[in-house]
């Protein structure tokens, strides 16, 4: 990453900085429309997504905390809870189609992004793919479309039991995973 | 006693670290992290997964236009895209229909204005018109003959209930910082108003009814000059008429 520091930027953008803050927008928007566009599926509803949560984050901007932890990850907290509310708003929940599979999701591959960052996010999109189908299937639809577990037991039609024995394992292996890292 | 009779809601905190527990089981499970430092570690180490997952998704870049968009979406272009004059047709319609609707809602009101004084002027003389017959048919009133220059009329005088009443013909029309004003006059020759009034344009005659806080036997007489707006005290301007009882 080159340019001034996340910390600096966002408290340009605190202070009305315009400039600051399309350097932000210029920095991460891959990653948050990446994010929106892998939970709505859509490109256009994901682009909407993606100009409300960078609106947010220069109306927000002074509510970010440095100590708490990086931009990013709270830019992308902001872009996940946009596009989940935006996908209850819609009333839309997982079709399953070839689209929308969530077998499929973890398959598309990434635009160029820096070297650092690239290896970032590929480290971790691998480790969810090596994911076993099933336990892959429940983190998509818990995590990236926002549903609980009963309601994964009932999309899929799998005994509640079993969806709470594969969420729980697919997230000790992840933690198992990213620990070592 | 194993690890989970201690930590009941252990297995559920992967699923509340990425918001996936049902409503009943999080309240459960809240109510516990706030008292088991061992499960608030936990959650923070399956929170570092829930984090992780949002930066596992492929990056991916939107259209040029969505940057335009959200540029068009800041202050400064706000500003600049904001025209001197922005009305469109439609606006502009409805800000001449609601200019006529305040002309005629302030037209409306100053008819309603113009009817009520109207209103007033004719209950007012209303009334004039039944005191002064009930004055002239009273057996004891006495109607004294008021002629002076131009000016004639009658003076009803109606001691028994106390009522002096002025019909005055071709009283001239007074400027606006002038009033008549009826004077009682006593024996020694001093002065009690009886009240001021000025002629009612567009009627030939002017009716002036008093009701004395004296008695009118007290009095011998009645007078009217001209005096300032709102009266005097003891009489200053010109006098019109003077009529002995």
């Amino acid at each position: 990453m080159t340019g001034p520091d996340d910390s600096k930027l966002i408290t340009q953008v605190a202070q009305g900085n315009e400039s600051a803050f399309l350097t932000i927008y210029d920095r991460y928007v891959s990653r948050v429309y990446g994010l929106t566009l892998h939970i709505l599926g859509e490109p256009m509803l994901a682009e909407e997504a993606t100009q409300d949560t960078f609106l947010k984050l220069w109306s927000r901007a002074h509510q970010y905390l440095a100590e708490q932890g990086p931009l990013l990850p709270w830019l992308l907290t902001i872009a996940r809870r946009v596009a989940l509310d935006r996908l209850r708003l819609e009333a839309r929940r997982p079709m399953l189609s070839d689209s929308n599979d969530p077998d499929n999701a973890w398959h598309v591959l990434p635009d160029s992004e820096s070297a650092t960052e690239e290896s970032r996010w590929r480290s971790l999109h691998f480790t969810v793919q090596a994911l076993h189908p099933d336990q892959r299937k429940v983190i998509e639809l818990a995590y990236y479309q926002g549903l609980s577990q009963s309601e994964i037991a009932e999309t899929l039609g799998w005994p509640l039991g079993t969806v709470k024995t594969r969420l729980r394992a697919a997230m000790e292996k992840l933690r198992e995973v990213w620990n070592d890292q | 006693m194993s690890r989970d009779e201690h930590h009941p809601h252990l297995e559920n905190i992967p699923a509340y670290a990425i918001g996936a527990l049902d409503a009943e089981e999080g309240i459960a499970l809240e109510a516990h992290l706030k008292t088991c430092a061992s499960c608030q570690t936990e959650l923070a180490a399956y929170r570092a997964v829930s984090e992780s997952l949002l930066m596992a998704t492929p990056p991916k870049q939107p259209s040029a236009e969505l940057r335009k968009r959200l540029q068009s979406r800041l202050p400064s272009a706000q500003k600049s895209a904001r025209p001197r004059f922005a009305w469109s047709f439609g606006q502009l319609a409805v800000g001449m229909a609601l200019v006529l609707l305040l002309v005629l809602n302030a037209y409306s009101i100053l008819q309603i204005r113009s009817l009520q004084l109207t209103q007033t002027q004719l209950a007012r003389q209303y009334r004039t018109g039944q005191t002064l017959i009930s004055m002239l048919s009273y057996p004891t009133t006495e109607r004294l003959a008021i002629s002076s220059d131009n000016v004639v009329g009658s003076l009803l005088l109606d001691k028994d209930r106390n009522i002096v009443a002025l019909i005055v013909w071709n009283m001239p029309q007074l400027e606006e910082d002038k009033t008549y004003q009826v004077w009682l006059i006593d024996p020694q020759g001093e002065r009690v108003s009886a009240g001021i009034f000025r002629p009612e344009s567009g009627q030939a005659y002017t009716t002036q009814i008093a009701f004395p806080k004296q008695s009118l036997s007290d009095f011998v007489g009645v007078g009217v000059t001209v005096e300032p707006a709102g009266g005097s005290d003891q009489p200053t301007g010109e006098r019109i008429f003077k009529v002995d009882f």
